[in-house]
């Protein structure tokens, strides 16, 4: 009821988010000659693609109201599987690519069913995957296992205009998403879904489907993520994708996105991506114990939910 | 009656749950471009006719004729093709979405597959509040309009779906006095379009206002259907209760006794702005206003939930400062909320939690819990209130609306109150509730409890209060005695101040 403040107040976060990101910069700057270098930033926004791709596809899941907890678990098994399948063969590229895609894809809409079908909570849905899956991947190696093909490892240093490919390709993710979100009939279904889900319901809306959509991108993004990884390190390390999850749903969340759905956008969760990822760099930049970054995370994290609620209170309030 | 101009008939429609009738034999008829209202205490069958026609049910006899055609039964679905909108109270807006994104959903304008015509969809929203004569920017979201906007947006998705009859399921419930001349000028103007209203309201001045004709539902059971023309109020009330208009509102026997509460210039940070007022044992005073005068900041003043940024509140003559409701209670004052679902009663949990939950303390020995004890203060509650209830397990989302105020009273009741503030006490009860909860406030006057009683409805207001304070822009603008307050006095008062429409 106060439309003067109206802009500030729904986008105050996105603007204190991005405002961090830039006073990291300048932070970064002022310590190391080195942070400020084309090199550094190219640097920072390849590594800002593997937590943005992931963190994209857990906001659309989150806008329905839902959580993923299981992407970290199925990044990790995308990558096994991509590296032995490919095996270190040209020739198999296109076979491990679309069977890994095929493979998260798959694990999505299995979530949704489970969801959707047996009336199962998002929660206990994708807790229990993140086990499986994880259980899955140490069952078949707790070692490095296959290898990338030199022509696809080679993607990962690629550059056109000074810039990684790995940024273009997330560029494109991103604008892909926003159009989902802004532009299509699925995207504000995913909205109503997690805003209020009887009016979604009462107003013939697909929710179902709409879930089996959000459930299947979210995990098919995943499955992207393992690739990019093995992009990145050439072998299928189990070591990978572990809190990926977590540090999504910050992301997501630090972003302005509400975790009981129905309101958030792309600008603010890539901003919560950058900070996370600017904050890791700089802490490397700086020399900070990395054990230093979890605490710095955590503590932006609930900087971020504390900024937020007053906004969200005036919404409910107002309901 | 047959008649060309009849849009709706339902004919001998009954409906049964689990052996319960809830509609028995019901005929009910509405003329096309007329406003129909439809009457009767909660468990009346309003609601099921409401459900049958909006597709939601199916009746087990019975048929319904819409625009000429004849129909056994219908889904949601075609319900809402052949033009049938129904406006519940409770509104199907997504409050994240914006005005332009509500109207549209589910059903949005599509450019080609599945990418959204944004421009189209802004044009027609903008055409249909243009039409009802109302402006606001559709991009806004839906969560930042008040509530009458928020239900303008709602009729005008019926609107945008070509609704022919649109049905609105107690429409006032949640509007302040003049947000309803609104909402009857926009009514007006749908009747002037061909449309046709069924209008159900507890608030009977609303239906003699807006309503050609009226439908009186009792038990089930048809009591009457009317034109309103030379029907007297009266007539009114008895058709729906079957009990005269002056044994509504008990009078007051209740002798004024000692000064408890006062308050001195108190202001907080919201609104509230120097407010006096004193309040003695044995006495009901109503706190009349519009909605955003103050009237509930001053409730939760006095309750400790927002703090004083001047003045003073005492207790019995003595200065007391409440840094929160849990001083409050433990003063012995207690705030039956506004909004019973939210604030006062834990839906999903049983009668009996609900009921024990503040005096936990009084029914355990050593942490624990005497069922016993537990079980027999429910049942002097039940008793006390005549609280309707299968069992004292039955969770409290299950019970009318009469009944679930009744429960927030036995709550509060066992903590042994003295100053009892009631925000919009009979808000959603039906009037036999109602009646009942008058007469409850009057006993414990009678026992020397000292009630504040906000409330949007002039005649409980007035029917029931001793004295009436009046509050507009967080002041407390004039001070009635019972005898010489009228409603044209209140509103006066009340809008005084108003410079500002919301």
């Amino acid at each position: 009821m106060t439309p003067k403040s109206n802009f500030l107040q729904k986008h105050s976060l996105i603007l204190v988010v991005y405002s961090l990101v830039f006073v990291l910069i300048t932070v970064g700057s002022i310590y190391s000659e080195r942070f400020l270098t084309l090199r550094n930033l190219t640097n920072v926004l390849r590594q800002a693609a593997y937590l943005g791709t992931a963190a994209l596809g857990e906001m659309l899941v989150i806008l329905t109201a839902g959580i993923d907890l299981s992407i970290g678990s199925l990044v990790k098994l995308s990558v096994l599987v991509s590296a032995i399948l490919m095996d270190g063969n040209p020739d198999n590229v296109m076979m491990a690519v679309g069977l890994t895609l095929a493979l998260g894809l798959g694990v999505g809409l299995l979530h949704a069913f489970f969801i959707n079908e047996l009336n199962l909570s998002p929660f206990v849905v994708t807790f229990a995957s993140l086990f499986i899956l994880q259980g899955i991947s140490l069952t078949i190696t707790t070692k490095p296992i296959g290898r990338s093909s030199k022509d696809f490892l080679l993607l990962y240093s690629q550059k056109f205009l000074e810039v990684p490919i790995i940024v273009y390709f997330f560029g494109l993710v991103t604008l892909l998403v926003a159009f989902l979100l802004n532009m299509t009939v699925f995207g504000k279904h995913v909205y109503a879904v997690g805003g209020n889900l009887t009016v979604a319901e009462l107003s013939g809306i697909p929710v179902k489907k709409i879930r089996y959509g959000v459930y299947g991108i979210c995990s098919l993004l995943a499955a992207v993520t393992g690739l990019l990884w093995l992009m990145r390190m050439g072998v299928g390390d189990p070591v990978i994708g572990k809190e990926l999850e977590l540090n999504a749903i910050i992301a997501v969340v630090i972003g302005g996105t509400s975790l009981f759905g129905g309101r958030g956008t792309v600008t603010g969760v890539i901003g919560g991506v950058l900070l996370l990822t600017f904050t890791d760099n700089l802490l490397v930049v700086l020399g900070v114990n990395q054990f230093v970054s979890g605490l710095v995370k955590g503590l932006i994290f609930v900087a971020a939910v504390a900024l937020y609620k007053p906004s969200e209170s005036f919404q409910r309030a107002t309901a | 009656m047959k008649d060309d101009q009849l849009i709706l008939e339902m004919n001998n429609i009954s409906k049964s749950f689990s052996g319960v009738k809830a509609l028995d034999d019901v005929s009910i008829s509405c003329k096309k471009g007329s406003v129909h209202a439809l009457v009767g205490e909660n468990g009346a069958g309003k609601s099921t006719l409401i459900k049958i026609l909006s597709g939601a049910q199916r009746p087990d006899k019975g048929t319904i004729c819409f625009k000429g055609k004849n129909y056994e039964s219908f889904s949601t679905r075609e319900a809402l093709n052949f033009g049938i909108s129904v406006i519940y109270q409770e509104l199907a807006l997504v409050s994240e979405m914006s005005v332009v994104e509500n109207i549209f959903l589910g059903r949005e304008i599509r450019r080609t597959v599945g990418i959204i015509d944004s421009a189209r969809m802004r044009q027609e929203a903008n055409r249909l509040l243009e039409q009802m004569g109302i402006k606001i920017n559709v991009k806004r979201e839906v969560g930042e309009l008040s509530v009458a906007y928020q239900q303008m947006v709602e009729i005008s998705k019926a609107l945008s779906r070509n609704a022919d009859l649109i049905v609105m399921d107690e429409p006032s419930a949640i509007l302040a006095g003049h947000e309803l001349e609104q909402l009857f000028r926009i009514i007006q103007s749908l009747k002037d379009n061909g449309v046709t209203i069924i209008y159900i309201s507890h608030r009977l001045e609303e239906v003699f206002r807006i309503a050609d004709e009226v439908t009186v539902l009792k038990d089930g059971q048809h009591v009457v259907t009317r034109s309103m023309e030379g029907l007297t109020r009266a007539e009114l009330v008895s058709a729906m209760v079957g009990r005269k208009l002056e044994e509504v509102f008990p009078k007051s026997e209740s002798k004024v006794g000692e000064r408890i509460l006062e308050a001195y210039g108190i202001s907080t940070d919201t609104i509230l702005q120097k407010v006096n007022l004193k309040l003695h044992r044995g006495e009901i005073v109503g706190l009349a206003g519009m909605v955003g005068s103050g009237r509930t900041e001053l409730a939760r003043a006095l309750f400790g939930a927002d703090k004083l940024t001047s003045g003073e509140i005492k207790l019995m003559g003595e200065r007391v400062e409440f840094s929160s409701p849990a001083d409050a209670i433990r003063k012995k004052i207690s705030l039956v909320p506004e909004d019973r679902k939210q604030q006062g009663l834990f839906t999903a949990l049983p009668i009996k939690n609900n009921i024990t939950l503040p005096i936990l303390k009084k029914v355990s020995r050593w942490f624990l819990l005497n069922r016993k004890m537990e079980s027999s203060l429910v049942e002097s509650s039940k008793k006390q209130l005549s609280i309707s209830m299968a069992s004292e397990h039955l969770d409290v989302q299950f019970l009318s609306g009469g009944n679930q105020q009744k429960v927030v009273l036995a709550k509060w009741l066992h903590t042994k109150p003295e100053v009892i503030i009631m925000d919009e006490p009979t808000r959603g009860v039906d009037v036999g509730a109602k009646f009942e909860i008058y007469q409850l406030m009057r006993r414990l006057t009678e026992e020397g409890i000292a009630i504040l009683m906000i409330s949007s409805e002039l005649p409980e207001i007035l029917g029931l209060s001793d004295r009436i304070l009046v509050m507009s822009e967080g002041r407390i603008v004039v001070e009635l005695e019972h005898a010489e307050a009228s409603e044209e006095k209140i509103i006066e008062y009340a809008t005084m101040g108003e410079s500002k429409a919301a």
